[in-house]
């Protein structure tokens, strides 16, 4: 078995290839980042491994994501490298071919995105650059799967060289530092001493810290302070060694290219500066952002979305509980068990599954986004709102992901650069209502706001927003002072997404939910109808009289203030901090009603449209979900700052909600 | 000044010691060093980023660090 | 008779079964519905990234 490790710069198509060489479905998007971590995957042939790495401009980390990458240079073994390359983007990509080369592992190239270059009028001599570089070079274009069979065939099969590791003359001072650290370390590592040195005379930290193991600290930076000065001597300039680094490299590239690359002009203004030019628009911008979002939130919840769950909601309360009342009487169930399915289980699963056509129309729309380009414009179009709070563009980016699941933006969070910028983003991506929080939504405007479905929803997703950004400011002004932010944003090229791409994004944030209902909401609504079927005084009491009754009673004049002192909801307020669906199926079970309709009528008689609003907002904010609040714990390597992250959400939620009940009240809405 | 060039305006950069190290690194990652040509693609409102072209290559950067960069006009 | 306690065996068994495992993976900081869902089993690389620290 060997391990094989794709590296590659950002948004090069290096998961695009994983998934097809693998045949798994990894996180693919039109935007730099979107892979953060390692994944492991097991070729086609069942034997080897594939590892697909975050994207990397050079192996000098400056964030998170791009340390994982270095840290698996430095600790972990592997048999050869599949560095895939932008081909319509050569030059910049071949600064991280030449460390590689330079680490002198086994590498073969794998060439993307020919269909782009080819557009741009760029002629790749694959040939020339094979030979210039001393390695197999594979043609690929991953989205299609073209030449992916060849490339797999290539990489699986024995032997690689390891082409040649010293294109690059870096001049006396530099190439005499080499050799000095070769001396010093002689015998003493397994890893290539040209490589590290050149990595460590580029600042590369990570790198520093390794050899710090093996020699004294003052010797390196002995080391390092001599080169610098040979140099400086030398070519007689104040440029630091990581400049006169990249501009060597640079150099070697330019004859590389040349020699292999033929351009033709093309005149032609491309599409995607045109669509530029609208959506980044100097007035249009943000309007055109919160158009598409209303749009989005129309079909969800009005044009498409609530049809079909309404289609659904008979179904399950039609067909599907007579055929299962059938079953049971003709199985000779006792009412226990029939209650416990019909009353338990159906209503609480099917309460969840109504929601999927609006859950997997959200997704859709979340995928379209990722997969189109527009995501690194947002963040761009964001900056100037989010420099003004402390944060930058690209935490907008998270924030966005956060509508699908907060688990992954606050994964997300780890491209941003900063780690006063990382840790705000981290704690206020759970501020951002995700996909398990619409069911909640589009029962309560199903029962309330009718005519303003779409409308209202909005209002909470930009309440969030807002609320979030509030708290970006106030923390970097108390928690969080000092550091400048910065912000440099790679702007992918608009790409049309494909119907297949789209569908498995789809599909594969949507089966997540769909099987969470069938595991977790199925456990939770048998566990929370149990505890509405016992109380104290034994079993089938009155709801009222129930355990769970008595749990939510204990909470619920705390909740009073703020429009929802039942016990109903302290309950089910409880059930939300484990997965946020499990609310809806908690009432549904509760209020033990035959459909989501009935349960709609059901609601007006306990709340009124000002405390259904109050009640929403507090579900938008109170607490991140079991899962998040793991997340924040491993991301942030902190209790204090997990803790933190639900004490402040608990506060933040309470007082707007008192706000929102309380103002309205004086303002005299009901 | 890079920030001071006008939407469709091409420069060269002249020099870009004076920029935040962070976002210097960055621009050399993306291929953008003294000597590349640079073209502004649009500038956001309100003290906004700036949209810049290099290679066929888009990025955007803050008007304060734009402002930061030397270049030349073409 | 028989049928009630096997379904109702079967009903309990599996709920107990999917709720541990929900804890189990929640406490990991995997999300059920969430578009990692499915790599969340690989090995992260973020324990070792604490040591460099
Ligand atoms: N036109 C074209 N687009 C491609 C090709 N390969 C991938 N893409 C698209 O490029 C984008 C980026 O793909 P990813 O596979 O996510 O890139 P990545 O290298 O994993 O990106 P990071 O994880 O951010 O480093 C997606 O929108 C793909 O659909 C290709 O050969 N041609
Ligand atoms: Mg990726």
């Amino acid at each position: 078995m060997m391990n094989i490790a794709l590296i590659g710069n950002p948004n090069t198509g290096k998961t695009s290839l994983f998934n097809n060489l693998t045949g798994s479905y990894e996180y693919v998007g039109n935007w730099s980042g979107v892979t953060v971590e390692k994944k492991v995957g097991i070729f086609k042939n069942g034997k080897d491994q594939l590892i697909d790495l975050p994207g990397v401009y050079t192996l000098n980390p400056l964030s998170k994501d791009e340390g994982v990458v270095t840290n698996f240079f430095l600790n972990e073994p592997f048999e050869k490298l599949l560095n895939i390359l932008d081909a319509s983007q050569l030059r910049r990509n071949l600064h991280l071919t030449l460390q590689l080369l330079e680490y002198g592992a086994p590498v073969i190239i794998g060439l993307n995105m020919l269909d782009v270059a080819k557009n741009r009028g760029i002629q790749i001599d694959i040939a020339k650059l094979s030979e210039s570089l001393g390695v197999n070079v594979a043609p690929v274009v991953a989205r299609s799967g073209k030449g992916c069979d060849e490339l797999a065939e290539l990489v699986t099969a024995g032997a690689v060289g390891t082409g040649k590791n010293n294109l690059v003359y870096y001049g006396k001072a530099i190439e005499a530092g080499i050799l000095e650290l070769e001396n010093k370390l002689a015998g003493k590592i397994k890893h290539p001493v040209r490589w590290l040195a050149l990595q460590l005379f580029e600042g590369n930290p990570y790198v520093k810290n390794y050899l710090e193991t093996i020699l004294p600290i003052e010797e390196i930076e002995k080391l390092i302070n001599s080169v610098t000065v040979d140099q400086q001597q030398n070519a007689d300039s104040k440029q630091a060694l990581d400049q006169v680094i990249h501009r060597k490299r640079s150099e070697a590239i330019d004859k590389i290219v040349s020699a292999a690359t033929t351009k033709q002009e093309n005149k032609k203004v491309p599409l995607t500066e045109k669509v530029d030019m609208v959506v980044t628009n100097k007035f249009l911008g943000i309007p055109i952002f919160l158009v598409l979002m209303y749009v989005m939130f129309m079909l969800t919840f009005d044009w498409l979305g609530f049809p079909l769950s309404d289609a659904l909601d008979s179904f399950l309360s039609g067909p599907l509980t007579s055929g299962i009342t059938a079953a049971l009487a003709a199985a000779g169930a006792s009412t226990f068990i029939k209650d416990l399915i019909l009353d338990g289980i159906v209503a609480g699963v099917g309460g969840v599954l109504v929601f999927v056509p609006q859950i997997f129309i959200l997704f859709f729309f979340i995928s379209l986004l990722e997969d189109s380009g527009y995501m690194a414009r947002v963040a761009l179009v964001m900056d100037r709102l989010m420099e003004s709070v402390g944060l930058n563009g690209k935490a907008f980016i998270p924030m966005m992901i956060g509508f699908g699941c907060n688990v992954p933006g606050i994964m997300a969070a780890r491209t941003i650069e900063t780690p006063k910028e990382r840790l705000m983003t981290i704690l206020l991506t759970p501020l951002m209502s995700c996909s398990a929080r619409l069911p909640v939504y589009a029962l309560f405007v199903g029962a309330f706001f009718v005519e303003q479905k779409a409308a209202v929803v909005l209002s909470l997703y930009v309440l969030g927003v807002v609320i979030a950004l509030i708290l970006a400011k106030v923390f970097s002004k108390t928690l969080l002072k000092g550091e400048t932010s910065v912000f440099v944003i790679e702007l992918p090229p608009y790409r049309l997404p494909q119907a297949r791409a789209l569908w498995r994004s789809t599909w594969d944030k949507g089966k997540g939910f769909v099987k969470k209902a069938g595991t977790f909401i199925f456990a939770g609504s048998v566990l929370i109808w149990l505890l509405a079927y016992a109380g104290p005084e034994g079993v089938n009491v009155s709801m009222d009289d129930s355990y769970l009754a008595l749990l939510g009673g204990i909470f619920a004049p705390l909740f009073a203030p703020i429009g929802f002192g039942t016990w109903q909801a302290s309950a089910s307020l409880f059930t939300g901090f484990l997965a946020k669906e499990a609310i809806i199926s908690t009432m549904n079970i509760i209020y033990f009603v035959p459909d989501e309709a009935s349960l709609q009528g059901l609601l007006a008689a306990h709340y009124t449209p000002l405390a259904a609003y109050s009640f929403m907002a507090f579900i938008l904010l109170y607490i991140p979900c079991l899962a998040t609040v793991a997340t924040i714990y491993k991301e942030t390597g902190s209790r204090r700052w997990t803790a933190f992250s639900i004490a402040y959400a608990l506060v933040i939620a309470y007082v707007l909600s008192l706000v929102i009940y309380q103002g309205g009240r004086l303002l005299g809405l009901t | 000044m890079l920030g001071k060039l006008k939407t469709g305006e091409k420069g060269r950069i002249m020099n870009i010691a004076s920029a935040d190290k962070f976002v210097r690194r960055r621009l050399l990652d993306l291929g953008i060093a003294e000597g590349s040509e640079v073209c502004v693609k649009c500038i956001l409102p309100f003290g906004g980023p700036v949209m810049v072209e290099s290679c066929g290559q888009c990025i955007g950067i803050r008007r304060k660090e734009a402002l930061r960069i030397e270049v030349e006009r073409v | 008779m028989i049928a009630n306690i096997l379904i109702g065996g079967a009903i309990f068994g599996y709920a107990g079964w999917a709720f541990y495992r929900f804890i189990k993976k929640s406490k990991e900081g995997k999300c059920a519905a969430c578009s990692i869902q499915s790599s969340c089993s690989s090995n992260c690389s973020v324990s070792q990234e604490k040591k460099i620290k």
